[in-house]
């Protein structure tokens, strides 16, 4: 077992929330350290090769880099000096509270033995970002269907187009971003497909005003799809994905304001790759387990609940980016910037960022949050979805479940929420822990009698004690004997004579530590 | 003990709680009130029904089948939904292996012919499954208690076979080598329980008209000139009833309260942990001679044994551990990693499985380690079905079978005594 | 309120390093055939990069799978590496040399079925010697009096 990490502030996750959140903390003065699962900081927004093998890219880089390309500069000169540290390539993978919090950290998937690493920390940042957002249709299974994310990911990180001709689909503008990434790569995009009308939008210019910026990014974005050719298809949908062992084509349709399908409209288009998404579902796994509250987002999916403050609703733990509702890079620099300050603040330290700057950039943030419900309004995840999905269509992946199945599971075994249907149907108990169906099987349970239950529901959903994989050896190697196993306090855990362990304690108080009084050098 | 629900919908009786019921919504590492949206099946609550059962656990589930297929008409009410508590959190052992000589496996014995029955009765899709299970014993020291128990096991009709070291490696290849032996258990079962409680609901609903009424929750009993039960209330109506079956599991302590009777059942909280989907590297389940004294023992600090075990989805579950703690939902990491340790220990070839997930459950614990069914002669008309500890998915049909026979006033297959609800002194009845 | 700068762009960046220094390029290996990789990327990469597009089967319906989430959240791209089963391509990078396996089912090699007796009944092709030693020495602490492996 590696030796337990002291750390004032723990930054969980390296995209622009992150980064922005250990640069302010730490150059208060704050002993900061920042865990990143990616070999190279910048998260899915700034993704990049790891350092040395840069030129895999394709494109050329871009004047709007500079953010970020500044925030990095000053962590490498918090590094150099000794006051920050990264830890790349290392998953949290359990959070506990208490004074300090516990973090436990696994490395890659490659050695399931590799020791767990433990910190240990005063106050908690979470930036954990979000995943694509997800609802099956035929086909969404065969090789070449991929999330938008995944599309992006790898032109950015390792220099690769996922294929020759590609479809971009679902809703909301990540779909030109994805498209634009593909064309500026040298690939061939073969249609973005957009179920919902982006010039809505527009009739809500006071709050498209904060998004002003964004705005002008994704009309660039259209420009550049022009230039290209690229067929754009406004209230169009999947309705399936065809191929034998991949997918060779897609079938689309337009459909009307309730996402039903216009006869006579369906078409085929031939391609090798589908990059769908439906927006994104913010990962909040280590804000359930520290017992944040979440709610609801005004996207339906899960969303820590903050403060002005970036405060997450446990005393010690912030929220920062997408994990407090998605909202995109510049909003997750703004929030990371105000969650690094407060961390700070709450060690007795005086953030470098002056009170009327930081004033003005939590307004930045309400202006911001307000353009990004108006892009959530704009484009809504087939709201129809349930009622259309036929039963043949698999609903989770990892276990192999049906619509058919889940919808047997509540009609003929009186399942009435997800968690039942789970327990039932096993849809959500597999690889993923049902991150990727969650929402689909919550759909295609009866609806909640009020939103405070759909919560609820999501919530039970949503409690994940791992938030990756962990082997059990190195889960083992964490029962004692040893001086600090996985739990505060625990002494030595010898066999007993009789075989059978004697009492235990359970909770211990944790050891007075050197840098109670003050941060960590 | 009340206040924080456990995790994710574990509530079975309907019991007023302390937790926080709607709103604002902490997610509180497993505090969140995870009670599902109230539904009915029905629509509405019947006015009057031959018997209420309060829980949609697999007791619960048993009993109604009996009664419903014995003539009464029964509505099954939970707070929660189905097989949402201890049920759900059950590995879903038929053992026979486990139990001391005497009522408790008798108890067993007679669920196990019971369970051959259901499973025909349900069909495969309940994964019922003779898997068979084999206590290891480490050393010389644990085998010679563990031979005494097969010999009295045999005597009361077990089978149960000695398994010399050699022997081990051809019933478990995965085993560690090295133990000092076993003894091999054919008679035990699996069944998936929430899939069984489901459909035993289903079928007494089906085949005998039983109503079954999930997120409604059981506020208070009324009770007659006589003391008797007259009637339940509910946070969604009153029905009349002469007769209350308090099959709330873990929460059966409560119930028991509310409705005059009590009975002293406690939790008493295990880890489970889940890996990833294996192939069949471990065909039966597997446990160490320990397990056994950690059951009988009434020690409230933590106690762990090695129980191991595949099941037809791939995954494997690693227990099993007790401690008396209340109804303290959240994660243990010492005590999971301890079950990890031993697992490993015993199977080395999981040290490179990955754990998916873990979760915690109540058992339903007695102080004298029996389950507490039949007629309350404090008041007329409440009957328990409770109290199971570990093994309520194992007894439930016997528990069924016999609850059914006492409330229609029939011969019962084994006699009641042993398990009466009256047999509390008054001291532990708190 | 004035619009403040606008946000970065999800795109590549250019290219820091002197012409001439290429990436570093290596093999893996998939299956046993030799497939061209560069440092940085991920083995999903590699593998697409080869046309590669499914790598694993499902363990019901035997159905083929590749990447799909790209970022670890999914488990569906999982790929054998280095004999260690399920590891998720997406966010493994590729080293040199890798032996890169397409797996079935669980992943897991198939257990060799229970029969004959005693420690004869093996373990599986990988592992079956070390296994072996272990039943040796195993049996030997059994004769000195038990090894209490399940306390």
């Amino acid at each position: 077992m590696t030796g337990v990490r002291r750390v004032d502030v723990a930054v969980i996750g390296g995209g622009p929330a992150g980064v922005a959140a250990a640069v302010t903390a730490a150059e208060a003065g704050a002993g900061v350290v920042l865990v990143d699962g990616a070999p190279r900081l910048g998260g899915q927004y700034y993704r990049r090769p790891p350092a040395g093998s840069e030129q895999l890219s394709r494109g050329r880089r871009r004047h709007r880099w500079r953010a970020f390309d500044g925030l990095e500069a000053r962590l490498e000169e918090l590094v150099a000096a000794g006051r920050l540290q990264v830890l790349p390539g290392t998953t949290v993978w359990s959070a506990e509270g208490g004074s300090p919090f516990l973090l436990r950290t696994r490395g890659g998937d490659r050695d399931p033995l590799a020791p767990v690493g433990l910190l240990r920390a005063r106050t908690v940042v979470l930036a954990t970002g979000a995943h694509d957002r997800q609802l099956p249709f035929p086909g969404w299974d065969l090789p070449g269907v991929m999330t938008g994310g995944a599309a992006q990911a790898l032109v950015k990180g390792s220099g690769v187009l996922p294929g020759q001709a590609v479809v971009v689909a679902g809703t909301g503008p990540f779909l030109l971003a994805v498209a634009a990434t593909l064309l500026r790569a040298g690939g061939r995009v073969v249609a973005v497909v957009e179920a919902n009308t982006p010039h809505r939008l527009l009739t809500r210019p006071s709050e498209l005003l904060p998004g002003l910026g964004r705005s002008g990014q994704l009309a660039g974005f259209a420009a550049l799809l022009v230039r290209h050719r690229v067929r754009y298809l406004a209230r169009h949908r999947v309705l399936r994905a065809v191929g034998g062992d991949a997918v060779g084509a897609v079938v689309v349709a337009r459909v009307d304001g309730q996402g039903r399908v216009r006869s006579g409209t369906e078409r085929e288009l031939a391609c090798d790759v589908l990059a769908v998404g439906q927006g994104f579902v913010p990962q909040t796994d280590l804000a359930v387990q520290l017992g944040c509250p979440v709610g609801t987002g005004t996207d339906g999916g899960p969303a820590v609940t903050v403060d002005d403050l970036q405060q997450a609703g446990v005393p010690g733990v912030f929220a920062a980016g997408e994990s407090t509702g998605v909202g995109g890079a510049e909003l997750a620099l703004v929030e990371g910037l105000v969650a690094g300050a407060a961390a700070a603040r709450r060690l007795g330290l005086a953030p470098a960022v002056d009170q009327d700057l930081l004033r003005r950039r939590q307004r930045r943030v309400a202006g911001l949050r307000r353009f990004a419900d108006a892009l959530h309004r704009t484009f809504p995840a087939d709201p129809g979805w349930a009622q259309r999905v036929d039963d043949a269509t698999l609903i989770c992946r990892c276990e192999e479940v049906t619509a058919g199945r889940v919808r047997e599971a509540v009609t003929g075994l009186g399942a009435a929420d997800p968690r039942t249907v789970k327990l039932l149907t096993r849809a959500g108990m597999g690889w993923c822990q049902g991150r990727i169906c969650a929402e689909a099987v919550d759909r295609l349970c009866p609806p909640p009698p009020d939103p405070a239950a759909g919560t609820a529901r999501m919530l039970s959903a949503a409690k994940r004690p791992l938030a990756v994989p962990v082997g059990l050896g190195a889960l083992a190697a964490m029962d004692g004997p040893g001086p600090d196993p996985g739990h505060p306090g625990a002494g030595p855990a010898g066999p007993s004579a009789g075989g059978s362990p004697g009492p235990r304690p359970l909770s211990t108080p944790d050891q007075p530590r050197r840098d109670q009084e003050g941060p960590t050098p | 003990m009340t206040g924080t629900l456990p995790t994710g919908g574990l509530p079975t009786g309907g019991l007023p709680s302390g937790g926080p019921r709607t709103g604002g919504l902490p997610a509180g590492g497993g505090r969140a009130d995870p009670r599902p949206a109230p539904r009915s099946r029905s629509g509405e609550l019947p006015r009057t029904v031959d018997a209420v059962v309060v829980g949609a656990g697999i007791v619960g589930a048993a009993c109604a089948h009996e009664l419903a297929v014995a003539g009464l008409s029964v509505l099954v009410v939970d707070r929660g939904p189905v097989a949402g508590g201890t049920t759900g959190r059950g590995e879903g052992n038929l053992l026979v292996s486990d139990k001391e000589p005497g009522p408790e496996l008798n108890l067993a014995l007679l669920s196990l012919r019971l369970w051959r029955e259901y499973g025909d009765l349900l069909g495969p899709g309940c994964e019922l499954e003779a898997k068979g299970g084999l206590v290891v014993a480490s050393g010389p020291s644990a085998l010679a208690p563990l031979f005494r128990l097969a010999q009295l096991q045999r005597a009361q009709g077990v089978i149960a076979q000695t398994v010399a070291p050699d022997q081990l490696p051809a019933i478990e290849p995965e085993l560690v080598r090295g133990l000092a032996g076993g003894v091999f258990y054919p008679q035990d079962h699996q069944v998936q329980p929430m899939l069984a409680t489901a459909m035993l609901l289903r079928r007494a609903r089906v085949l005998g008209g039983a109503e079954v009424v999930t997120g409604c929750e059981v506020i208070g009993v009324r009770r007659g000139h006589g003391g008797e039960v007259s009637g339940v209330v509910t946070d969604r109506g009153t029905v009349a009833t002469p007769v209350l079956v308090n099959a709330a599991g873990t929460w059966g302590g409560q119930l028991s309260r509310l409705a005059g009777g009590p009975v002293p059942v406690l939790p008493r909280r295990g880890f489970v942990l889940v890996t990833e989907p294996l192939p069949v590297l471990i065909r039966h389940k597997v446990y160490t001679a320990e397990y056994m004294a950690n059951v009988a023992s009434d020690d409230a600090a933590l106690q762990t044994s090695t129980v191991v075990e595949g099941t037809p989805s791939g995954t494997v579950l690693i227990g099993a551990s007790r401690e008396r703690v209340g109804l303290e939902p959240g994660m243990d990491w010492s005590v999971i990693a301890r079950l990890a340790a031993r697992a490993v220990e015993v199977f080395p070839v999981l040290a490179r499985a990955r754990l998916l997930r873990s979760y915690s459950g109540f058992r339903p614990y007695c102080p004298d380690h029996l389950p507490v069914i039949g007629p309350d002669e404090r008041v007329p008309g409440l009957f328990h079905a409770c109290g199971h500890e570990g093994a309520g998915i194992g007894l439930a049909p016997a528990t069924g079978r016999l609850l059914a026979a006492a409330v229609t006033d029939r011969r019962p297959e084994l006699p009641l005594t042993p398990y009466s609800p009256n047999r509390f002194g008054a001291d532990d009845a708190t | 309120m004035p619009p403040e700068p606008m946000p970065p762009e999800p795109t590549p960046p250019e290219p820091t390093t002197p012409p001439g220094t290429g990436p570093e390029e290596f093999q893996v290996r998939l299956d046993g055939r030799p497939v061209p990789a560069r440092a940085g990327q991920t083995v999903a990469a590699v593998l697409l990069a080869a046309g590669v597009r499914s790598w694993r089967t499902t363990r019901q319906a035997g159905r083929p799978r590749g990447l799909f989430c790209g970022i670890g959240v999914c488990f569906d791209c999982l790929v054998t590496v280095g004999g260690t089963p399920n590891v998720r391509a997406c966010v493994t990078l590729a080293e040199p040399g890798d032996d890169i396996r397409t797996q079935q089912g669980t992943g897991w090699p198939l257990p060799v079925p229970a029969s004959g007796t005693g420690a004869a009944a093996g373990t599986g092709a990988a592992g079956g010697t070390e296994k072996a030693a272990g039943t040796e020495k195993a049996a030997g602490t059994a004769a000195a009096g038990g090894t209490e492996v399940a306390r």
